[in-house]
């Protein structure tokens, strides 16, 4: 290796510049921004996920109120038709892919590794385009916002006569009217940009998945990983599966759209409902990437609050597995009434009412897990029951749609609209708001206030039932969704109206979580390393985390291996150390070339949808943007590992106790030497 | 403190008073009845929904009764009381495999509730009754009449963005968006799209069942009483998906055979100076490209609605403008009013229509109000 091997240094700004294999300097000295946009560890990469995610959340979350201003009185003129299509097209796409995955993915960066005692993921680098393409993603689906602004200030035209240059195809975007004829550029946006987000949901799920294999601690068992980590790897196992689905179904509506080809043109002879197909046998799966996560947050959180290992831990593991495996065998029933006939009908009604065993018994356990337990309430423990109230009740009309023919009657109304975000937001998001109020203390080292988040947690559940309940009834009494208006009469005003009330006191609660959240990290009150007395390997750290995570090796004597060390009676209950060496803790070299690989494809992206359009040149722009992302694969490969030493602390502020007597064994010496 | 207190008491007070007021609305807004519920089942297919929707909600309802009530009841009594001991360790007992695995068949049996019915409706609603294969349907609500099982009366149903045409190839008519059917006779619909996928959802008949390009989709359903039902679109289809309704008028026997001659007739011919004036003008401004009149020998277009009767329809628009008075019969005055405001401003009304645009949807036939009033009395002869 011509890498120079440096000596171990405490800090990393001491460090003498080196340089990599193709004779750049790499940033490892690098502060401030560049330090941020180079960065490979998984805590940092965790923090710009969530902040990233946050913003699009926020965004969505706008995009939502619009909708609810637009409905709140019958034949409402807030925004035209067309507005109104893009805004519930890009407010499905922005939650789903913006927000509820990328917030999913900030906990699984900065949490699961210190969950299972790693230094960092597998692979730091592909961590970080992970981060970067998403980011890329993001911005080609929300850069169409601009274009149409141009466009309605009359600064740019696209050639083809639709005007939609944000999409407004639906979340789901159904063929045909996915085709030429039917919609503008939008649909490019949008097609680059999933395709975009795609690469970073898989290289992400890689790393994840290779990282708990691999990386766990000694004495880390699988049947001893916290469940937040075992529903890691089930949910990026789900992505790994369920994305190459879409990703072709994208690629041949690429090609349609673009070369002519006829996958989904009924005149040619092609098949829309194959669209149908490929987009749920992704689309359903993805419904369990967003909740697995949540479901393992809340998970953490109950035992935690009710001082007592979680209840059936087997059975919680293995439900979550059962879910992910029926989750590929029952996308149709987003599809009863397409005509699929008598016996596919009943036989993806029947493995739906199946799923909600699993599911079931989640529920159950984690009323075991508070059975018989000492329950603290906190905020995090508030979001955490709110979960499961909001989350069962969203299991119950998922029961009723499984019912294929009583679906017939609610497909495609608010009763689904209901469904879906007493799942999504009653389930994932107040899990997430539980995860962050929960893990914040652990990522910032400080406490977020208490006071604000009762209020919050209130605000939202509160405002949350009030949005949603109602859209039960006007389902049922044939209100569609993704119309966007409705004629009097139909007695829909008054629950439209409250609808719109409940919705605006969600948005005030989400907002105060996200100011409190900024007043938090800026200046919120320190707290020590383990302030909900928790359970898990990650509270054995100081807050906020160093960035070599664990100066010493962890070895794990069990389940909730932090709350054995404190509260175990036996003396092999104790979390024992593998004494650092004298070489220092191995630490993986910053890099450029994630972010500039994904400046090229977001230059893709963008350059195509304009192709589109007819902005002359913009084929050529893309065609270098792709250029650019292989090239800085390349120069990624060939720059070289890199890497340097840090020394860590003498003393090791760390709650724990490092067995002298203990010797690393041949293997792992070598390893920590590189 | 006291202002503390007293914030508190505001809170509390201000909370019961919401609560109340939501209360108060869910008795006074919840109407089971309005026009285009599903909780108000006219015909044997949407009742044979609706009860099984009902099993699902009896079911959900007990286990949310049960598990939402044993969560309430651990939460209450296992929380941490002001006079604990903070560092009081409960029994760490992680599981009972006998309590687990009980649940899980108690789960599973009360799924089974759900999934006999579903079964059987799944197949009654799937079949046509005179289907060999649809014995489990007949059983369900009993045998057809010999009469209904013999002369199944059909109607293709062709959606356009964004309205409905309605084909009776048995009896050679066809209309737009009004659907006409008799009272307790089995009428199968044939799904067909001309452009992007649509469904046909007639909540107080039957749920829905999409229209999808290139798939020969089909439904059967059966009205019990005579009516005006409301249906829509439900599958978004594009930037006027809202506005695509439908209305299904179900009659007696005797007034659907007079109104099916009534239909068969073509279109009277033009007799008075300004009826033949608008005529005129429904060929000069192109409007015969797209509609087709029968009796007009220019007027064939097959891309607009079939307006042979537009006059005797109820409504306008795809259901958008409704023609009718307080009566519930047809206001000439209103209607008269809808058909200009239609014709001067449809992009207004229902924006992206094709109405009077060449094939790119660019170009519009500049039309004065006095052509338009001339085009609406000639419109208003079809009755």
């Amino acid at each position: 290796m011509a890498v120079s091997t440096h000596a171990p240094v405490a800090d990393k700004r001491l460090l003498p510049p080196s340089k990599s294999l193709i004779g750049l300097i790499r940033p490892d000295t690098s502060t401030g921004l560049v330090d941020w946009l180079t960065t490979v560890d998984h805590k940092k990469i965790g923090i710009m996920y969530g902040g990233f995610a946050l913003f699009f959340f926020l965004l969505g979350g706008i995009e939502a109120l619009l909708i609810r201003l637009q409905l709140m009185y019958p034949g409402g003129t807030v925004v035209s038709a067309q507005t109104y299509n893009q805004l519930f097209t890009m407010h499905g796409t922005t939650m789903v892919f913006l927000a509820v995955m990328p917030l999913n993915a900030a906990f699984f960066n900065f949490v699961m590794p210190l969950q299972i005692g790693a230094r960092d993921v597998a692979f730091p680098r592909l961590n970080a385009l992970g981060l970067w393409a998403f980011v890329a993603g993001a911005l080609i689906l929300n850069l169409s916002w601009l274009f149409q602004w141009a466009q309605v200030f009359g600064w740019f035209t696209p050639v083809s006569g639709q005007m939609d240059i944000v999409p407004a195809i639906g979340w789901f975007g159904y063929a045909p009217i996915t085709g030429k004829n039917y919609s503008g550029i939008g649909t490019d946006f949008w097609i680059f940009g999933l395709q975009v987000l795609g690469v970073a949901s898989l290289v992400g799920s890689f790393n994840f998945i290779t990282t708990i294999i691999n990386m766990r601690a000694p004495g880390m068992t699988m049947m001893r990983l916290p469940l937040f980590t075992w529903m890691t790897l089930i949910t990026s196992f789900l992505i790994i599966f369920a994305f190459p689905a879409i990703t072709i179904a994208l690629v041949e509506l690429m090609f349609d759209r673009f070369f002519g080809t006829n996958f989904y043109h009924v005149e040619m002879g092609g098949q829309p409902i194959l669209w149908q197909h490929l987009f749920w046998i992704f689309g359903h799966p993805e419904v369990y990437i967003l909740i697995l996560p949540t479901m393992g947050i809340v998970s953490e959180i109950l035992p935690t609050f009710a001082r007592k290992p979680l209840f059936g831990y087997p059975m919680v593991v293995f439900s979550g597995a059962v879910i992910g495996f029926l989750g590929f065998a029952v996308w149709s029933h987003h599809m009863f009434t397409t005509g699929l006939g008598v016996v596919a009908t009943a036989a993806f009604s029947l493995l739906t009412m199946a799923i909600a065993v699993p599911t079931g018994v989640k529920i159950l356990n984690w009323i075991g897990t508070l059975w018989g337990g000492h329950i603290r309430f906190s905020v995090p423990m508030v979001f955490a029951l709110g979960f499961i109230w909001m989350f069962m009740m969203g299991g119950f009309s998922g029961i009723m749609h499984s019912a294929a023919p009583a679906d017939a009657q609610q497909q495609d109304s608010y009763f689904v609209v209901a469904h879906f975000h007493y799942v999504l937001i009653g389930g994932a998001l107040l899990a997430i708001l539980g995860g962050l109020y929960f893990w914040v203390p652990k990522i910032f080292g400080r406490m977020m206030s208490e006071k604000v988040g009762y209020i919050a947690a209130s605000a939202i559940i509160i405002g949350f039932n009030v949005a949603f309940f109602p859209m039960h009834y006007l389902g049922l009494t044939g209100m569609p969704r993704r119309t966007h208006t409705y004629l009097a009469g139909f007695g829909w005003e008054t629950w439209n109206f409250v609808a719109t009330i409940g919705a605006f006191v969600l948005g005030i609660g989400v907002l105060m979580v996200i100011i409190d959240l900024i007043r938090t990290v800026a200046s919120g009150k320190p707290c020590g390393s383990d302030p909900w007395d928790a359970r898990t390997l990650e509270w054995s750290l100081p807050s906020p985390v160093p960035a070599y995570n664990f100066a010493h090796n962890p070895v794990i004597p069990g389940r909730d291996a932090w709350w054995l060390h404190k509260y175990g009676k036996k003396p092999e209950q104790e979390i024992e150390y593998e004494k650092t060496g004298p070489e220092g803790i191995h630490m993986p070299s910053q890099s450029w070339w994630p972010l500039v690989s994904s400046v090229g494809l977001l230059v893709v992206g963008v350059a195509m949808a304009l192709h589109s359009a007819g902005v002359p040149y913009c084929g050529y722009v893309a065609i270098g943007g792709l250029g650019l992302s292989v090239v800085s694969f390349f120069l990624w490969a060939l720059e070289g590992p890199g890497g340097y030493h840090l020394t860590p602390p003498d003393d090791g502020d760390e709650p724990q106790k490092v067995l002298a007597s203990y010797t690393p064994e041949p293997s792992q010496k070598l390893e920590l030497t590189h | 403190m006291m202002l503390v207190s007293t914030l508190k008491r505001c809170f509390v007070r201000a909370f019961l008073a919401g609560l109340s007021f939501f209360l108060l609305l869910c008795v006074s807004g919840c109407s089971f009845k309005t026009k285009q519920s599903s909780l108000d089942p006219k015909g044997p297919i949407a009742l044979a929904q609706y009860d099984l929707f009902m099993v699902t909600v009896w079911v959900t309802l007990f286990i949310f009764v049960t598990v939402g009530g044993a969560l309430l009841w651990v939460v209450w009594r296992f929380r941490q009381r002001p006079d604990d001991d903070d560092d009081h360790m409960p029994n760490q007992s992680h599981g009972n495999p006998l309590v687990e695995v009980g649940l899980i068949v108690a789960s599973i049996l009360l799924l089974v509730i759900i999934a006999v019915p579903t079964l059987r409706v799944l197949v009654y609603t799937f079949e046509l009754p005179e289907d060999e294969g649809s014995k489990l349907g007949q059983w369900y609500q009993g045998p057809l009449t010999e009469e209904d099982a013999e002369t199944i009366l059909t109607v293709n149903v062709m959606g356009y963005q964004w309205w409905w045409a309605f084909e009776y190839p048995q009896l050679g008519i066809t209309t737009a968006n009004e659907l006409v059917i008799p009272e307790g006779k089995v009428v199968k619909l044939n799904l067909r799209s001309a452009d992007v996928i649509h469904s046909f959802w007639l909540p107080k008949i039957a749920g829905k069942v999409d229209l999808i390009p290139g798939r020969a989709n089909w439904m059967w359903i059966k009205a019990d009483e005579p009516g005006h039902y409301y249906g829509q679109c439900a599958e978004f289809c594009g930037s006027a998906h809202a506005y695509m309704l439908f209305r299904s008028d179900v009659l007696s026997h005797r007034d659907f055979e007079a109104w099916v001659e009534y239909q068969k007739k073509d279109a009277p011919e033009a007799l008075e100076v300004s009826v033949a004036a608008g005529e005129r003008l429904f060929a000069e401004k192109t409007c015969i490209q797209c509609h087709t009149i029968r009796g007009n020998q220019y007027a064939m277009g097959i891309k607009g609605p079939d307006l042979t009767h537009v006059a005797s329809r109820k409504s306008l628009a795809a259901g958008i403008m409704d023609n009718r008075g307080v009566d519930g019969r047809i206001d000439r005055l209103k209607q008269r009013e809808n058909l200009f405001e239609w014709i001067k401003n449809s992009q207004h009304i229902k924006p992206g229509n094709l109405m009077y645009h060449d094939d790119a949807g660019l170009k519009t036939v500049p039309l004065s109000d006095d052509d338009v009033h001339k085009i609406v009395a000639y419109l208003q002869t079809l009755n």
